[in-house]
């Protein structure tokens, strides 16, 4: 079984299916996108065990016994994540492609507890690509939840 | 870019990993933290019919001191980097991106040996020593010189696999410098260098610049590969600069 966004699924795909595509062709959740398929550009990015990964990299079978989280699994209740209400505002997103991996690399970013500034922040960003926004309005989304009184 | 089919196998322990590479041989592909091989598999460079997947063997996340099992992951080091030489630690955030980090691990690496890659650079410089193990022949342990063949290619027979890699105690008057350019922080270097002073006596790696990772000695010229991400030329000027500037973090004149 694989727990995903709190849910327990068997994994009853061949040992060739990626975690990505599992989630998006048996599970259904295509919020969790694929775009490079071999680790480059971070648009399949979800947090197994709370830590961030390529989806596109691990096996679903890898993932039998550990936790997952996926875009869908960010907001409660149907209520979007601090995170969510940040890109929404800052408009951190344009076509929306990359964003489910910004999101999941945020999270992960937020949920690190580690000190997180406008300096540091491109770096730790630079492994998910963002062809539309410059990438600007996605660090003062993660700074305005970092600091919601900035 | 989907893999092709694959029977999979998880290992519980150190024996029954070798087990199955030892029946399987060179059909068998064992599977570290997949950040090199599974894109391999899905590009279809490589097609096992066999993966054993080590992330449930015991005896590979072991770490005492400066001995390192081959499963330990790249954030797991970054996050406690007791007993790696300084050297390493500093290059442990160029090491892929911090999600690639996540997973990636120190033996995996090595047993890829991307020319790029910094662990095998780092084995290099600091003198490393590798221990490899099969079932029909137990355990040896090499030199980095020995343990790469070639780019891609290491001195690991189908049914071994690479247990724990030893790093050197640190003395507390080394000094050192790590330096690499890349276009993107966490890609692959477009050259790299890294350089240790100990005992008054200099040794200095360049990585990411040509076919494998080169030990410099006193005049060697550094050797060059040109391709589509960055040509000779360039190559060669920043390799330079790299070893130059590393070594004035030694605080050593170039």
């Amino acid at each position: 079984m694989i727990t995903v966004n709190g849910r327990p699924h068997p994994v009853d795909v061949e040992p060739r299916v990626t975690l990505a595509d599992f989630l998006r062709d048996s599970l259904r959740l295509t919020g969790t996108h694929l775009g490079c398929e071999h680790g480059v550009c971070g648009a399949c990015t979800v947090l197994l065990d709370g830590e961030a990964v390529r989806s596109c990299l691990v096996f679903a079978v890898q993932a039998e016994g550990h936790e997952v989280r996926t875009v869908e699994g960010m907001s409660g209740e149907g209520r979007p994540s601090p995170l969510q209400l940040a890109f929404e505002r800052r408009r951190a997103f344009q076509c929306g492609f990359c964003t489910p991996g910004f999101l999941a690399t945020g999270q992960a970013l937020l949920d690190s507890g580690r000190t997180l500034s406008r300096e540091n922040l491109p770096e730790l960003l630079a492994g998910n690509i963002c062809r539309c926004t410059g990438y600007a309005p996605i660090i003062d989304a993660l700074l305005d939840v970092v600091d919601p009184g900035r | 870019m989907k893999a092709a089919p694959f029977a999979y196998h998880r290992p519980r322990s150190l024996d029954e990993a070798l087990d199955l590479l030892a029946e399987h041989g060179g059909d068998a592909k064992a599977l570290a933290g997949g950040q090199s091989l599974v894109p391999l598999l899905a590009l279809r460079l490589a097609q096992p019919a066999v993966i054993v997947d080590l992330a449930e063997v015991p005896e590979l996340k072991q770490r005492t001191g400066g001995r390192v099992g081959a499963m330990v992951t790249n954030a797991a080091l970054e996050r406690d980097p007791a007993g790696l030489p300084p050297p390493a630690v500093a290059a442990l955030p160029h090491i892929g991106h911090f999600q690639v980090r996540n997973r990636g691990t120190l033996g995996g690496s090595l047993a890829h040996l991307d020319p790029a890659a910094e662990w095998p650079a780092l084995a290099l410089l600091l003198d490393a020593r590798l221990t490899l193990r099969s079932r029909d022949r137990g355990e040896r342990t090499l030199t980095p010189a020995e343990f790469i063949r070639g780019p891609l290619t290491t001195a690991l027979e189908p049914d071994e696999l690479l247990t724990s890699v030893a790093f050197p105690d640190w003395p507390a008057d080394g000094r050192w410098g790590f330096a690499e350019v890349a276009r993107r922080p966490g890609d692959f270097a477009l050259a790299g260098a890294a350089c240790t002073v100990l005992d008054g006596r200099r040794r200095v790696v360049v990585f990411a610049a040509g076919r494998l990772p080169q030990l410099l000695a006193e005049g060697d010229p550094i050797a060059v590969n040109g391709d589509l991400h960055a040509g000779a030329a360039y190559r060669l000027a920043i390799a330079g600069r790299l070893v130059e500037k590393v070594l004035a973090e030694a605080g050593e004149r170039p």
